[in-house]
């Protein structure tokens, strides 16, 4: 093993491996573009695909680490949920993505 | 950061007062904006393709960095007359309808800033924005393109062709 290799290691224990899923990692990265804006659920389902419940899921995972919050927001007169990242959310994403990008530089040797 | 004097100026020609907080209102300002940018008035927010359709970061930290401006229409800048009737026709087009600006918006990112052909860039809005019905998409993109749409020479040529079949008709009778 390579030194490089165990300091990203090392790094990693400073992430929460409970964003590391696909579709947690999109509503990170896609939440975070929209800073305070958010978006609603359903365009986050149009864009990510996935049934109602397993994107409801997720949501419901990332809201309890602390990282999306939730609220109501209408709609020419229909209500509808919103997601917006935290200031936490944001944090943990830019943490991760500067892992990642470290990760993905190191190449396949 | 853009220009937030012309973004009252937009306003206050659409007669439209916003509530910062209104969801409903800041997404009608985005996607007006949006248009408004395409057909040529200026303000210098920058647009991107994001998770909600063509959206710009920065107008939504004007909107709440500038509240007392932009929901009291204090300190407008000045529209010169093309900009002012470009106001005008987009309000007499979509009536603030938050629908078909969502509609509108998005197809104008795919046709004219991507460039695709209206076909394709048809079926890309149905597939970001398929909670809007056949219906609501049809008069987005109708209107859109009634908007936006500026025939290019080709175009031009093929209508003076199409029409002077009819005109030479006319003339006979």
């Amino acid at each position: 093993m390579d030194g490089e290799f165990v300091s990203l290691v090392g790094e990693a224990k400073g992430l929460n491996s409970k964003v590391f899923s696909l579709v947690r990692l999109e509503l990170l990265s896609g939440l975070s573009a929209l800073g305070r804006e958010g978006a609603t659920f359903r365009e986050l389902k149009a864009i990510l695909g996935g049934s109602d419940g397993g994107l409801l899921a997720n949501l419901k995972a990332l809201e309890a680490m602390g990282y999306v919050k939730r609220a109501t927001v209408t709609l020419e007169s229909r209500k509808l949920e919103s997601f917006q990242v935290t200031e936490q959310g944001v944090e943990q994403w830019e943490h991760v993505r500067a892992w990642l990008h470290k990760f993905v530089a190191r190449g396949g040797d | 950061m853009g220009d937030v004097g012309k973004l009252v100026a937009c306003l206050k020609e659409l007669g439209f007062k916003p509530k910062v907080d209104s969801f409903q209102h800041r997404l009608v300002i985005q996607k007006v904006m949006y248009l408004l940018e395409r057909k040529g008035v200026k303000t210098g927010f920058t647009f991107g393709l994001y998770v909600r359709g063509p959206y710009s970061p920065d107008l939504t930290e004007a909107f709440y960095s500038h509240r007392k401006e932009v929901e009291g229409l204090k300190g407008g800048s000045e529209l010169n007359a093309k900009e002012k009737a470009d106001v005008c026709e987009l309000n007499a087009l979509f009536s603030l309808n938050a629908s078909w600006l969502e509609v509108a918006a998005t197809y104008a990112f795919f046709a004219y800033a991507q460039g695709l052909d209206p076909f394709t860039a048809t079926i890309k809005v149905r597939e970001l924005k398929p909670f809007f019905s056949e219906a609501q998409i049809a008069v987005g993109t109708s209107k859109a393109k009634e908007f936006l749409f500026k025939p290019t020479e080709k175009d031009l040529k093929e209508m003076k062709d199409e029409f002077s079949v009819w005109e030479s008709a006319s003339a006979v009778n």
